[in-house]
């Protein structure tokens, strides 16, 4: 069950007598991830390549961001040096000159195109990204900056779409390196929430999730309080439900590291999975059958007696894989109803009990985008987060509560481990990355949609897929 | 009306290199020649004292009290009760400001406080596993089989030895060499400008001890082999720019921290005596100076780790309804040149203010003219418990001498710390 060739690779030894066999064996790079609660140097001592197309808007903002994260600032061209000054001086974290690194590589590529207004515009990705994309340390990131202004003509849009599939292209060519790439569109007006999610992407928190472009607007409305040390989540109650094992109970394990008081629901017939798993995260074990009628009611009653609920991480899922023409219309109902109905009436039921700033997380899956042989049911149940998510959020911004969706790709858990081997080898290595993700990947990405460094990201879905071959 | 605490006098011992001349004189002997020294400078029987409240960082493990000791050695009056603590290298100013509240509170009337370190005589310490593995041995009765068991315990017998102490931090590893390289790297300090700073500091203390101005703030100390020691041993007059450019980086190969711009290793005690004001008057003694605020701030070891004063500095002056312009004598620690010149930068920066303490306007500049007037850790060398004793001392006879009416003092400490604080003259 393990990844062979992931193993191979981590020896160097056996590195280079692989790579030089005349043979095609991708040999995927172990991944580099951060781990821990998310704090509030996340960045720290990593150094970050700057560029800026014409006409770039968020010099500042750049600079307050990654001097505030502990990163190193190297600025390709002049013009945007004064702007990193204050931040230089505040955090000793002097902008240097691009070259002034030497030999060295950078952790992270920035480039600003929040100027780039038209085709002539998109010159820019090339030349920062052929100019420096070489220099992009093994496991580093590359995101690209762009403008989502109200009033884009249809020349920008153009230059828009251009630019998300270039770095969907770059995330397929410097995956074999381990390195991510992705695009984060600022709405105008949510600038100011653009921090956060840098934190994030330009991290190893983000290791498995490239070629994703994120989007960071003011629809949902509440200014958190600053939290300047410390877990993210403390004081806050989380729902994980489906959290007995795998990407579950991950999410159990990281939320409580950030400070949150998890609360783990799974089937009756997990008990003792469920209660040995809250007991070590000093949670809260909740025994019931989602489909169960009386369900909602039973787990709004357990919230109720904390007070209510900040986080709720739909991830309770069943696969009952047979192409359509096989398919039982039992099959069909369960895994509907499991995956999907029986999560949105838990949802209706919790929004009143939902805290101001509260988040919906909804596990969705890349099967859910792509499509796939045999999974007609739970795709569609799993796509079904993803509308959930779009329908929800515009209702729940004005209260700051965020809904998003996460479409994990391939992950290796128990149910992955039991696909046939080829179809699972294959499954590895068609993403960019050439290895599947592990369950904590999504743990950091529900963590991450959890924490105020979210704010600005609702109503989306957000894959966490190391780039898979199919998928938007 | 309120009770105010006063400086009545200061002392120390002369300061010297490790392993040099104060060899023999443990940390308990140090603070006794210092606190028997500031009694006897200021005319105070011992019975007078209330209480001793001491500072120190290699604390002995068999008397960590070392107030206490202090007090029994000296034969003082057993009703001074003593007490001592530790915050790194803010252990002397820690306890000045303990004392001072102590006093405002009403707890007594006259404290000594003041701090003592001999780097000569930190113990060796032995790895954990050894004493864990001895621990049957040493606690009730051992037997054969204890004994072989002890034995196999012990091996590998290369994690056996004893460890070299190094002035690490606990949480990062880091030397605090290395933190404040990386400090004079992020700040962008040169090393002309660390060395010129090491310079002036050696240069103003030389001229201090030359003119006699230290002449009543040090008291000898005799040594166990009747040898009286009353001079400072690590000033040097006669170093230059010159001499100080020709050293190597001693934290990193391509570094600018050298020996002769940070601080040396130092066996040393100083003691300051604290009064309720009105006592003093009583007993017929001039106030010296007041401590009209402080404040002690904590920063992440694993960024900036030397950085405490920029923060603690303005808020002392705040506290105290200062700005740093008005301030008319600022005493910096100096653990390295390239650390204070660091706090400096950043309390001159705009951008600094904004983003770190929530302030429109830069802290301010200092002029290297009321800059360590009379030098700093770097030449006189630093005693971790003394340092700030030393300086409340100085600054205390500066204002008391001089028409000065205020001093700031600035103090960076391990694992991050940082401790200020305002002294006014008293009229």
């Amino acid at each position: 069950m393990s990844d062979f060739l992931l193993q191979l690779s981590k020896n160097k030894a056996a590195r280079r007598v692989v790579r030089s066999l005349p043979l095609p064996i991708p040999l995927p790079e172990a991944l580099r991830r951060d781990s821990g609660p998310l704090g509030d140097r996340p960045l720290a001592d990593r150094a970050v390549a700057i560029g800026f197309a014409d006409g770039a808007e968020l010099a500042a903002l750049l600079a307050s961001t990654l001097g505030a994260a502990g990163a190193d600032p190297y600025l390709a061209g002049e013009a945007h040096v004064p702007a990193f000054r204050d931040a230089g001086e505040a955090y000793g974290r002097p902008a240097r000159p691009i070259d002034a690194l030497g030999s060295r590589a950078f952790d992270a590529l920035v480039l600003d195109a929040t100027g780039v207004r038209d085709v002539p515009g998109l010159r820019a990705l090339f030349t920062f990204f052929n100019g420096h994309g070489q220099r992009l340390a093994r496991s580093g990131h590359a995101v690209v900056l762009v403008r989502m202004r109200r009033d884009a003509s249809a020349d920008e849009q153009a230059a828009r779409a251009a630019v998300t599939a270039f770095m969907k292209s770059l995330a397929k060519e410097i995956g074999r390196k381990g390195c991510t790439a992705n695009i984060v569109e600022v709405e105008d007006g949510a600038d100011a929430r653009l921090g956060g999610v840098l934190r994030f992407l330009l991290s190893g928190r983000a290791a498995f999730v490239t070629g994703q472009p994120i989007r960071v607007s003011s629809l949902a409305s509440f200014a958190e309080e600053r939290v300047v040390h410390g877990p993210r989540l403390e004081r806050r109650v989380a729902l994980v439900t489906g959290a007995a094992r795998g990407i579950g109970e991950a999410t159990v394990r990281r939320l409580a590291q950030e400070g949150a008081h998890v609360v783990c629901r799974d089937r009756p017939s997990d008990s003792s999975a469920t209660t040995q798993l809250a007991r070590s995260i000093g949670g809260t074990p909740l025994h019931v059958d989602q489909t169960e009628a009386d369900a909602p009611a039973m787990v709004a009653d357990a919230l109720r007696s904390f007070g209510g609920v900040d986080v709720v991480v739909l991830n309770a899922g069943i696969t009952k894989d047979r192409t359509l023409a096989k398919m039982s219309v039992e099959d069909w109902d369960r895994v509907l109803e499991v995956n999907l109905a029986s999560a949105i009436r838990l949802v209706r039921a919790l929004e009143p009990l939902l805290r101001t700033g509260g988040r919906i997380i909804g596990m969705a899956s890349i099967a859910g985008i792509a499509g796939n042989v045999g999974q007609t049911a739970y795709a569609a149940s799993k796509a079904g987060f993803s509308g959930l998510a779009r329908g929800l959020a515009p209702a729940l911004a004005a209260r700051g509560i965020t809904v998003n969706a996460i479409a994990p790709g391939f992950i290796e858990t128990r149910l992955t481990a039991a696909i046939p081997v080829a179809v699972r080898e294959v499954a590895r290595r068609l993403s960019a990355l050439g290895q599947g993700g592990i369950p904590d990947d999504v743990a950091s990405l529900v963590a991450f949609l959890a924490s105020g460094d979210a704010q600005g990201i609702t109503g989306q879905t957000v894959r966490v897929c190391g780039g898979s071959f199919v998928g938007a | 009306m309120a009770r105010r605490a006063v400086v009545v006098s200061g002392v120390r011992t002369p300061f010297v290199k490790a392993f040099g001349d104060l060899v023999k004189v443990d940390t308990i002997g140090l603070g006794v020649a210092a606190v028997r020294g500031v009694l006897a400078s200021a005319g105070v029987g011992r019975a007078d004292v209330d209480a001793i409240v001491w500072g120190g960082v290699i604390l002995p493990s068999a008397a960590p009290n070392v107030g206490r000791e202090i007090a029994l050695d000296l034969g003082l009056d057993p009703r001074c009760e003593a007490m001592t603590v530790t915050r790194a290298c803010a252990s002397g100013l820690q306890a000045v400001t303990l004392a001072a509240a102590g006093i405002e509170r009403g707890e007594y009337d006259v404290a000594v406080a003041g701090g003592s370190d001999s780097t000569s005589n930190a113990e060796i310490k032995l790895p954990q596993k050894v004493v864990h593995a001895l621990a049957p041995l040493a606690l009730g009765k051992p037997t054969a089989s204890d004994m072989l068991g002890v034995a196999a315990q012990l091996l590998p017998i290369s994690e056996l030895l004893p460890q070299r102490p190094r002035i690490a931090e606990r949480s990062t590893g880091e030397t605090m060499g290395e933190s404040a390289e990386r400090m004079a790297r992020r700040n962008e300090i040169s090393r002309q400008a660390q060395d010129e700073l090491a310079l002036r500091s050696h240069q103003r203390a030389a001229a201090a001890i030359a003119s006699g101005r230290f002449d009543n703030e040090i008291v000898p100390v005799t040594t166990p082999d009747g040898r009286t020691i009353s001079a400072d041993g690590l000033v040097r007059a006669d170093t230059s720019l010159e001499k100080l450019s020709k050293l190597r980086p001693v934290f990193a190969k391509d570094g600018t921290l050298t020996a002769g711009n940070s601080s040396p290793l130092t066996d040393g005690a100083a003691a300051v005596l604290l009064m309720e004001e009105e006592r003093a008057r009583a007993l017929g003694l001039r106030p010296l100076a007041r401590l009209r605020s402080w404040s002690y701030v904590g920063v992440d070891p694993t960024d900036q780790l030397l950085m405490g004063p920029a923060l603690a500095v303005p808020k002392a002056l705040e506290r105290a309804g200062l700005t740093l312009d008005a301030v008319d004598l600022v005493d910096l620690h100096e653990a390295f040149a390239a650390q204070v010149l660091a706090v400096l930068k950043m309390m001159a920066s705009d951008g600094f203010a904004r983003a770190r303490l929530g302030r429109d306007r830069a802290v301010g500049t200092v002029d290297p003219a009321r800059l360590n007037v009379h030098g700093g850790s770097i030449a006189l060398g630093h005693p971790f418990g003394a340092t700030g004793a030393r300086m409340v001392t100085t600054m205390a006879n500066e204002l008391a001498r001089t028409d000065k009416q205020t001093a700031v003092l600035g103090i960076c400490a391990a694992g991050g710390l940082g401790a200020a604080a305002v002294l006014e003259k008293v009229s």
